[in-house]
């Protein structure tokens, strides 16, 4: 499968974006699908799975909100536990994506041959 | 597709997970449906970008039955995992099967060999004495005991073997499928 150092990328990076929405509000979970589906071309469809292997990892807990027009919508927030690994996955990420940027932005090296 | 069907389908597809956690499955995927038709968007439409429901729901069962084993490794968790991993029918594990049917079924070969020549120790060693065995009965004894221990030796690395391979492929399935738990674990849950 040539795909799939890409589909490790994005699964690596999915639970923490899915912290992070979570960390400044709470939201449900088309929201959340909508958002990451939109912005880093996640399918819908895994979310789900996502949100549940979260909740029982206890990192996420939900609640039900009644809602005026149709059912009650599942909200998700944060566990004291989901908080502190957004803080420390999205340390690692800063750290991990800055490395990689200052690969990438290296001047590219003068052959040793060259200067002599 | 419509969200009868594609619900149906997802039904159909999680049987074999306990009931309530298929429930919770589907309504989840039935609020996402009448979340996005309140945006605008069509049933068929929708159901496109949610994806295959069967493959969906396999990834699914795929997952529980790798975290079963992982929580706890016993051959019938093994099994399951297996099952698990077989029944996402990738082309991968298609083409891999020819190998992996030789390779399981060398494991349970040597297994059964242990097995023979630790019942072989134990008739030499309960019938040797009395045989008139080369040596007297004391090398009889000694002889059966250490036939029986090589016996539990070949039983044993096949045991661990057969973990190892379970786990190279619990890696593997992790590695392929989007939906499972991501093979390289970020360090912070340490649950490896």
């Amino acid at each position: 499968m040539p795909d799939g150092i890409e589909i490790q990328l994005k699964k690596g990076v999915l639970g923490l974006c899915v912290l992070a929405l979570l960390s400044g509000r709470d939201n449900y979970a088309y929201e959340i699908a909508a958002r990451l589906a939109d912005d880093i071309g996640m399918g819908e469809g895994t979310i789900y799975p996502l949100m549940r292997r979260m909740q029982t990892d206890g990192l996420v807990e939900t609640y039900l909100v009644e809602s005026q027009s149709g059912p009650s919508r599942k909200y998700y927030r944060l566990t004291d536990a989901g908080r502190r690994a957004f803080e420390s996955q999205k340390a690692e990420w800063t750290s991990f994506a800055h490395a990689v940027d200052g690969i990438l932005n290296a001047p590219t090296p003068q052959a040793a041959g060259e200067t002599a | 597709m419509t969200r009868a069907e594609f619900l149906t389908r997802l039904r159909r597809g999680l049987n074999g997970l306990p009931p309530e956690t298929v429930d919770e499955i589907v309504a989840d995927h039935e609020a996402h449906f009448v979340e996005a038709a309140a945006k605008g968007r069509n049933d068929p439409e929708i159901a496109a970008a949610l994806g295959n429901p069967e493959r969906l729901a396999r990834e699914v069962r795929a997952e529980a039955g790798l975290a079963r084993w992982e929580a706890e490794k016993t051959p019938g968790n093994a099994v399951a995992a297996m099952v698990a991993l077989i029944g996402l029918a990738s082309l991968d594990i298609l083409f891999l099967l020819p190998l992996l049917v030789g390779v399981v079924s060398s494991l349970a070969a040597v297994f059964v060999a242990a097995i023979a020549v630790f019942i072989a120790g134990g008739v030499v060693f309960v019938a040797g004495p009395f045989a008139g065995a080369p040596g007297g009965p004391v090398v009889a004894l000694l002889l059966g005991v250490g036939v029986m221990a090589l016996g539990v030796v070949m039983a044993a690395v096949t045991a661990v073997l057969t973990i190892w391979l379970v786990n190279a492929l619990v890696w593997f399935g992790r590695l392929h499928y989007r939906l499972l738990k991501p093979a390289l674990q970020q360090s912070n849950s340490g649950d490896i």
